[in-house]
Parts: C-alpha cells; sequence; structure tokens
C-alpha cells in the first residue's frame, strides 16, 4: 500500500508542474489586466498544491508552513492588485 | 490502521488532482474573466483542501497547521474571486453572452 501512496504523490505533483505550466502559458496569453491577475493568482495555488505534495513525500510538515505563509501573501497581494487595478490608486 | 490513513490519502489525492485538472482545464477553455474566476475558484478550494485532508492524515505532527490552512483557503477563495470579478466589472471588461446583468438593472 506504501509505494502506491508513493506514486500517486508523484504523479499528483507531476501532473500539477504541468498544469502550473499551462496556468503561466494562460497568464502570458492573457487578453486584459485582470486575465493575468486570475492567472497569478492560479499559478500561487498551484504551487500551493505542490507544496502541500512535498509535504506528504518528505514526511515533514516544515512545508505546510511555507504553504501557510504562501497562501496568506498572495491572497493579500492579490487583493491590493486587484483594489489597484479597480481604483487606479492603492491607498 | 496504517492502511486505512494510507488508504484516505490516496482517495484524497487522486479527487484533488482531479479537480486541479479540471479548474486549469476551465480555466483554458473558458469565454471570459468571469468565468474564469468561476474556474479557478475551484483549483483553489477543492483542490488544495483535499491535498491537505491527506496531510492532515498522513503526515506526522501536522494535522494542526493543516487545518488551519484548510480554514485560511476556505475563507481566502471566495473573496480573492469577488475582489477580482469586481475589480473587472469596474473598469469595463464586457461579459461575453451574458444571460442576466443585475448591476445594470439599477
Amino acid at each position: 500500500m506504501k509505494d502506491v501512496l508513493q506514486i500517486v504523490l508523484y504523479s499528483s505533483l507531476f501532473i500539477h508542474l504541468l498544469l502550473t505550466a499551462v496556468a503561466v502559458w494562460r497568464v502570458w496569453r492573457g487578453e486584459n489586466v485582470v486575465d493575468r491577475l486570475v492567472g497569478v493568482e492560479l499559478v500561487t495555488t498551484l504551487v500551493l498544491a505542490m507544496l502541500v505534495l512535498v509535504s506528504l513525500i518528505e514526511q515533514d510538515s516544515i512545508y505546510i508552513d511555507v504553504a501557510l505563509a504562501l497562501a496568506a501573501l498572495g491572497f493579500i497581494g492579490t487583493i491590493a492588485l486587484a483594489k489597484y487595478v479597480a481604483d487606479e490608486k492603492l491607498f | 490502521m496504517e492502511t486505512i490513513f494510507q488508504l484516505i490519502a490516496i482517495i484524497a489525492i487522486t479527487v484533488g488532482t482531479f479537480f486541479s485538472i479540471v479548474g486549469v482545464l476551465g480555466m483554458v477553455r473558458l469565454p471570459d474573466v468571469y468565468a474564469r474566476l468561476h474556474a479557478t475558484g475551484k483549483v483553489g478550494v477543492f483542490g488544495v483542501v483535499l491535498l491537505l485532508v491527506a496531510a492532515v492524515v498522513w503526515t506526522p505532527l501536522g494535522w494542526a497547521r493543516a487545518l488551519l490552512l484548510i480554514a485560511l483557503l476556505m475563507v481566502a477563495g471566495p473573496v480573492v474571486a469577488h475582489a477580482l470579478s469586481s475589480a473587472a466589472y469596474r473598469i469595463g471588461i464586457p461579459m461575453k453572452r451574458p444571460v442576466r446583468n443585475d448591476l445594470e438593472q439599477k
């Protein structure tokens, strides 16, 4: 059962890597600014998923702290960018 | 007991990866920004949260942090989607094939 879990973990990590490549291509091709912002948010979420997968593979829960920090900062950053895009000024 | 946890982790990871694939596929295929926001919300909430359920079950000593991250993602996902869609609407990005526009009838 343990090697089945390893296979599932590594294949999921590989799939998330491909999805991140697709999302980065999507950001590069985005028509307008909010499209690119949505793409960046998607890339952040996919990197978050990969961090959780690495913490599962390495059996070390320090990566979940990294994922926590990334989630918090990515969330704040996207909210600030969305406000800047909407109002042309941040404060 | 060990194999039950591994089984839960395997099922959670496969379903989480499936939702990530569907979310990114929606992100690429859907016509305009608002529909794409709908798709990326799925990846953020369903994909990562299911992976975290596997992390709660399987990583040693990490279950409290994983639950905290699940709570953060459950709150942060919709808020970001609302912020982005209101920013998109405010700078006037048109909707392709709008069925109903509640904001216009005001």
